[in-house]
């Protein structure tokens, strides 16, 4: 295992790979390689990772957010360590016979080389196109060098979930909007689908009629998506007192194992129920007594990340979600 | 009350989806089965319509709701090309789909609609909004429209609109007829003419290219464009449409909507914002600018054509006067070729070269924008390719956009060779693209106009080919002049080689 990585160097190899597909493509079927690269995606991962798994989601992702992908390895304690590896991902669109590839550089560093990685990935950005940090690492986040990664990033994406807690995980995200980082949850946007289908329900005028006289608003969730519960109940309640209706909010955690398997939500009034409940691969709706049910595969990284990436500003609906999330779940703190 | 829904997130949400009925005439017909149910079954696979959504299916024959449901549901199996079938999604969908019988001719038709949406209104809160589909012979939408006017369907508690299939008429006295007629029912910004060309993504796409990005819009014109050429071709013959096609032919099937809206989009102005009736202003002001033909110019910028049989991969292809329903004597044309101009600052002299045709080498759509040449050689350019820069935008099968240019050959000389910069729709956005009639059937729900076709656009379209359509009429043409699997008549690579230019082999 080496001990420095030069970024020059790195970028030379790439160069070199460039070159050396050019020419296979050149001489095999004729039809070339085509770079394609719309931002730098900057990959925190454990060592731990499930790394062959990881690489399948990075490779599901180039076709639709193609990057210059810098995949870091956390080896966690030990001696000193940072090596790299540069190699492509290519793809062959169907009846095209040019491949299309992108770059991807591996980087490994232990714990005592991580104050290293600052200065190592500022220059392997690519110019003048936004810069992604995915962060999958909880550990990482209170470490000073991430704050350093975090101030070179478009937007950070992490995900709570994976936080041991989830009031830990809110008050780091509500900490880190307000100083001013562009951030992003795959708690948030596994609720995205479940929102949309609210708002859809609100879309028809005899429904939005009858939302002043919701006065309750329940959410119930399983480990490990309490922040995701959190959230909702504050983007629901948030919601309805920007409509001028003051309803009362419950997050209640359900008990690890049950026959419903999903988190659910409810609202109610004295005219209206709507209740959103996910089974298996299906999201369904009920307001009174008409039900309707759609498409809702269980959100991957892969499918959470696609949308993370297609949002390069700053979320308003998320942040002012957050701050009344960090409020509700504990308000006891400022 | 609130007078907003207050859970809207446009930064993630899809578009808003009203509560509507959609009615459909021809609910038995091949449209319905093959494109329109099964498009809306997506939409509602993919969470994109109302809780209470419904569709009315209508057409003469007897059948229940669950009889129309159960129809319906083998036609989506069958028919959904890259949608999976979800028997729980399925099951919540159909329970929205009801059914009434009847004869368009008939009022007791319209009143048994009447009443289904009234219930469907009361049950299901469609808010009075009806979409009426008229996926029925062209002959019968005067009648319809009728026909709803008189039972009071053209107006309600909601919106009321009304969906037409081409072709809008024949020619322009057959088109202002049918336009006036469906005015007494419905006004003209109800009335969504469809033309499924114009709701594939390339398409819309190239509005994004052309008004999206500031380096090609100064490019867009006669000082640098040398001349347009847009091909819709396809490889297979009329097929079981013979009876059909004996009556339209590829000038009127096929240049007289599709290929002008798609050179309207391309050769248009800016709008001054993308509201459907603005970005509409400028389709219809370019159509208008395209300078009608003489007889005499009728003969010299367009080319006729009808395929004659062939062996193609080793088997037999019949030519068209052998194709069933059509007439052994027929002078119908399966290949046209048109050289337009626009009569405008922007496009004056610039050739813009349609073609289409039946039974062509492959099937594909594209526009091929050749830009000038460098004004001096001063390099050995590689091979006999022009040095001329390429745009291309493929519409179909691989929608995207390659642009051509040169480019020095590595080592020590300096020889120039032709390379491609390609953006492929596919593979750069991995997801899939939405088909065109889920586009313009979540367009018409939501009351986006800007993909239809407006009565002005109709009549300015037609008046540009009316004249070709009269010429060719009259005269009496030596059909089959092209083989099937080739490119079309020599006389269409002679129109374009009078003015130096060559048609391209997509």
């Amino acid at each position: 295992m080496g001990t420095t990585v030069s970024p020059e160097r790195v970028l030379k190899e790439l160069s070199a790979l460039w070159v050396s597909y050019g020419k296979e493509g050149a001489a095999g079927d004729g039809g070339g390689v085509l770079r394609a690269c719309s931002m730098t995606l900057v990959v925190l991962a454990e060592g731990s990772d499930d790394a062959a798994a990881l690489g399948e989601t990075i490779a599901a992702l180039m076709p639709e957010h193609p990057a210059r992908a810098i995949v870091v390895s956390l080896s966690g304690a030990g001696p000193r360590a940072l090596a790299d590896r540069v190699q492509q991902q290519c793809w062959k669109p169907f009846g095209l016979g040019k491949q299309i590839c992108c770059e991807q550089i591996e980087i490994t560093a232990s714990d005592e080389a991580l104050a290293d990685l600052p200065s190592v990935l500022l220059p392997l950005a690519v110019p003048d196109l936004p810069v992604m940090v995915w962060c999958r690492s909880p550990r990482l986040v209170r470490k000073a060098e991430f704050g350093q990664i975090a101030r070179m990033a478009t937007k950070v994406v992490v995900d709570s979930a994976a936080f041991a807690d989830a009031s830990d995980a809110i008050r780091w995200m509500a900490g880190a909007a307000e100083s001013g980082l562009t951030i992003g949850d795959l708690s948030w946007t596994r609720l995205t689908r479940w929102r949309e289908m609210l708002s859809h329900v609100f879309d028809n005028r005899d429904y939005l009629a009858k939302l002043s006289g919701i006065g309750e608003v329940r959410v119930e969730f399983r480990r490990p998506l309490g922040v995701s519960a959190w959230l909702m109940g504050a983007w629901v309640a948030g919601s309805l007192e920007h409509a001028g209706v003051k309803a009362a909010l419950s997050v209640v955690e359900l008990d690890g194992a049950g026959a419903d398997p999903g988190p659910r939500v409810q609202l109610t009034g004295p005219n209206l129920h709507v209740e959103l409940s996910r089974q298996e691969d299906r999201l369904v709706i009920e307001v009174n007594s008409l039900s309707s049910c759609t498409n809702l595969p269980q959100p991957s990284d892969y499918l959470l990340m696609r949308e993370e990436l297609g949002i390069v500003r700053r979320d308003a609906v998320f942040e002012r979600s957050l701050a009344s999330a960090a409020h509700l779940a504990y308000p006891t703190d400022k | 009350m609130a007078n907003e829904n207050p859970f809207q997130d446009p930064l993630r949400f899809e578009r808003q989806v009203p509560e509507c009925a959609v009615v459909i005439f021809g609910a038995n017909g091949d449209l319905t089965k093959r494109k329109l149910m099964p498009a809306l079954y997506r939409l509602a696979y993919d969470r994109r319509l109302s809780t209470g959504f419904a569709v009315v299916g209508s057409s003469r024959t007897p059948l229940t709701d669950d009889q129309f449901r159960e129809n319906m549901q083998a036609a989506v199996k069958q028919f959904s090309e890259d949608t999976d079938f979800d028997a729980d999604v399925w099951k919540t969908f159909a329970q929205g789909l009801f059914y009434v019988a009847g004869d368009v001719g008939d009022s007791g038709l319209y009143d048994g609609l009447r009443q289904k949406l009234t219930a469907i209104e009361n049950e299901r809160h469609t808010g009075g909004n009806v979409m009426f589909y008229l996926s029925t012979q062209p002959s019968q939408y005067a009648e319809i429209s009728h026909g709803l006017g008189v039972a009071g369907l053209g107006k309600g508690t909601g919106w009321r609109r009304l969906v037409v299939e081409k072709p809008f008429g024949h020619d322009l006295a057959s088109a202002r007829e049918l336009s006036d007629r469906l005015h007494e029912v419905f006004s003209e910004s109800d009335v969504y003419r469809i033309d499924h060309y114009l709701g594939k993504e390339t398409v819309q796409n190239i509005l994004a290219f052309r008004f999206g990005n500031g380096i090609f819009e100064p490019l867009w014109n006669r000082r640098y464009v040398n001349h347009v050429q847009i091909t819709g071709a396809e490889s297979i013959g009329v097929e079981d449409r013979g009876g059909y096609y004996e009556e339209a032919g590829a000038l009127d099937d096929m240049i007289q909507n599709h290929l002008l809206q798609v050179m309207a989009t391309i050769a248009m102005e800016p709008s001054a914002s993308f509201r459907a009736n603005s970005v509409r202003d400028e389709r219809s002001k370019l159509l208008r600018s395209i300078r009608p033909m003489t007889p005499d110019e009728v003969r010299q910028n367009t080319v006729p054509g009808q395929y004659g049989p062939a062996r193609i991969g080793g088997m037999d292809a019949v030519g068209y006067r052998q194709e069933k329903k059509v007439s052994p004597s027929s002078q119908q044309n399966t290949y046209a070729a048109v050289t337009f101009f626009i009569d405008n600052w922007r496009w004056a002299g610039v050739p813009f070269y349609l073609r289409s045709g039946k039974r062509l080498p492959k099937r594909v759509t594209e526009i091929a924008i050749q830009f000038n040449s460098a004004p001096l050689h001063l390099f050995h350019q590689d091979g006999a390719s022009s040095g001329a820069n390429l745009l291309i935008v493929r519409i179909q099968p691989e929608e995207g956009i390659s642009l051509r240019f040169l480019s020095k050959l590595p080592g020590a000389g300096m020889t120039l060779r032709p390379v491609s910069m390609d953006f492929s729709y596919g593979s750069s956005f991995g997801e899939r693209s939405p088909s065109a009639y889920e586009t313009l059937l979540l367009d018409a729900i939501i009351g986006d106009a800007t993909l239809y076709t407006r009565q002005d656009m109709v009549e300015a379209s037609w008046s540009v080919v009316e004249p070709i359509q009269n010429l060719w009429r009259q005269s009496r043409h030596v059909f089959p002049n092209y083989p099937a699997g080739t490119w079309g008549p020599e006389a269409a690579d002679e129109m374009l080689a009078r003015r130096g230019h060559v048609w391209r082999k997509p």
